[in-house]
């Protein structure tokens, strides 16, 4: 059995054969994990130096040049690396008072921050699947960002508590700005518009209260309310969407969560998307008191906006990123900003960073070349092993190799 | 012929499987280059699907394809699959919380002759404004 990294539900019950250049035979796998097995093959790249090929030890060396000539390093990336790895590279930020931080940044970290810091209720899948008769998508598509989650944990699988079929036993509510493949799927859609999240909340609570909404199709939000008051355990699982919608307003889903434990259970289970974000988080919150956005500094720990990748870019003089394509997945600006900095990319595979970069270091991939350990999205440690043999280093050891010669 | 609209981004696991596989292929770009626009919108425009539009604001500009959206009327709104192409228009002076607004994009649509916009040309623009 292999567990596959390709999100934050790191299943554990991948069967496969691998030959040669390819997967042969495949079990368990969704759509999206069978890309993240099949990249095994395609896009890896070697050590450079300035574009040109050199070996992994030279790139380690002139990567440790970069870093310890910085005035103000920046250490990014660290959601789709293995526990071990983000405890060097932790270790690694304080040594050189670089500013670091991950891609919570720009995603689920102040929901998460409130999920760790034991400000709203949370469970873990198998409480889910034992026990949950609503589960609500909320700016979540699971359908394309976590594809066995409803049928691992939140809708169709029979759990000690819920025995019966799924239609008689579980509700399966979306609310979203589209009509998403999840909430084609579920038992109810709501529709709401762009920022109209706030609203829906307010609704929600007036319903629940025993009010008039003042927002929405009257009858369906009096309906809502009628299923949220007969759930006998219930989960919220927020995606980016509402993180978004939300934003400084977070605290109005901590009142609907507290307004719905007066009357029955609901916990919150963030839609973390990559395999290992949770698990950075948490170490940083372990040592730091933050769940990311830190700087080191001068020796002094702060922690603040000014930290975030998209405030750091435009003022750090080199950046280390690891497994992650911030110049992908970040605003135009941000990314601009990162590719004119002293650039150092730690990835197993070609991406437009480690083409922006002048320093590439190869890495082996996590649950397929190199074990370690990750938080799943509800906080369930799970541990992997590699499938096949593999030179590359794990992150944990280029991290500990540069944390070594500076 | 121009429409303004408000951009939503979302999470594609086709795209997905296509980037996980190479960034740089053309299942790739096919995935992530389009805009999903009402068909009110498309009737404004003037333009059918598959056809070429330029999608702009004051951040940036991409050229995509368009897709018939087969929700129900949501004119004004349309959606981009997270990508290199949607980030060329998404704001990175951001409030206080920094997190950039990528799910709610003013932009404006018109149509193009031109072709879709290369992941190759996306790179230059950082590569040649960041130096």
């Amino acid at each position: 059995m292999a567990v596959c990294t390709g999100c934050s539900l790191l299943c554990e019950d991948i069967e496969l054969t691998l030959k040669t250049g390819a997967i042969s035979q495949v079990k368990n796998l969704c759509r999206k994990g069978h890309g993240h097995f099949q990249a095994l093959f395609t896009e890896r790249i070697v050590p450079k130096i300035d574009g040109q090929e050199v070996s992994v030890d030279q790139a380690i060396t002139k990567a440790v040049d970069i870093l310890r000539n910085a005035k103000h390093p920046l250490l990014y990336g660290w959601s789709n690396s293995a526990l071990e790895a983000q405890r060097v590279g932790i270790d690694l930020g304080k040594k050189l008072g670089a500013t670091i931080d991950d891609t919570s940044s720009f995603c689920q970290g102040i929901l998460m921050e409130l999920v760790l810091t034991g400000k709203l209720p949370t469970c873990t899948l198998d409480d889910v699947r034992n026990f949950a008769d609503t589960s609500v998508f909320w700016g979540a598509d699971p359908s394309n960002s976590h594809p066995r989650l409803l049928s691992r944990f939140a809708y169709y699988p029979r759990g000690s508590k819920r025995q019966k079929s799924y239609e008689e036993e579980r509700n399966c509510l979306v609310v979203d700005v589209r009509k998403s493949a999840t909430a084609k799927l579920c038992s109810n859609y709501f529709r709401v518009p762009p920022g109209g999240d706030a609203d829906f909340i307010a609704s929600v609570i007036d319903v629940l209260d025993g009010k008039i909404p003042k927002y929405g199709d009257k009858k369906r939000m009096i309906d809502l309310g009628t299923i949220l008051r007969k759930t006998e355990y219930g989960v919220i699982f927020p995606g980016v969407g509402l993180v978004y919608a939300l934003q400084d307003k977070i605290e109005l889903l901590k009142t609907l969560v507290a307004k719905l434990n007066e009357i029955t259970t609901f916990k919150v289970v963030p839609m973390v998307e990559h395999y290992n974000m949770r698990g950075f988080n948490q170490l940083l919150l372990d040592d730091s008191g933050s769940i990311n956005r830190v700087s080191f500094h001068s020796g002094q720990v702060t922690h603040g906006p000014e930290n975030s990748i998209m405030a750091a870019a435009k003022i750090c003089d080199a950046a280390l990123v690891i497994g992650s394509d911030p110049l992908s997945s970040l605003p135009f600006g941000t990314a601009k900003s990162l590719a004119g900095v002293s650039l150092i990319a730690i990835d197993p595979r070609r991406s437009l960073t480690t083409d922006a970069a002048q320093v590439v270091i190869p890495s082996a991939m996590y649950g397929l070349e190199a074990g370690g350990s990750a938080i799943r999205m509800d906080g369930v440690r799970i541990e992997f092993e590699p499938i096949v043999k593999s030179d590359l280093l794990s992150d944990e050891q280029i991290l500990a190799r540069i944390k070594e010669e500076i | 012929m121009q429409v303004v609209v408000t951009v939503v981004t979302f999470r594609d696991i086709f795209q997905n499987e296509a980037e996980k596989k190479s960034r740089y292929s053309e299942d790739y770009r096919k995935l992530s280059a389009q805009i999903t626009l009402d068909k009110q919108d498309m009737a404004g425009l003037g333009v059918k699907d598959g056809q070429n539009v330029l999608v702009k604001n004051d951040v940036g500009s991409v050229v995509v394809a368009v897709k018939a959206s087969e929700d129900d009327s949501h004119p004004g709104l349309a959606f981009m699959v997270n990508s290199p192409w949607s980030n060329q228009l998404v704001r990175d002076d951001v409030c206080e919380t920094n997190i950039p607004g990528f799910k709610g994009i003013s932009a404006q649509v018109s149509p193009s002759g031109e072709s879709v916009t290369q992941i190759s040309e996306l790179f230059q623009r950082m590569k040649a404004q960041g130096a």
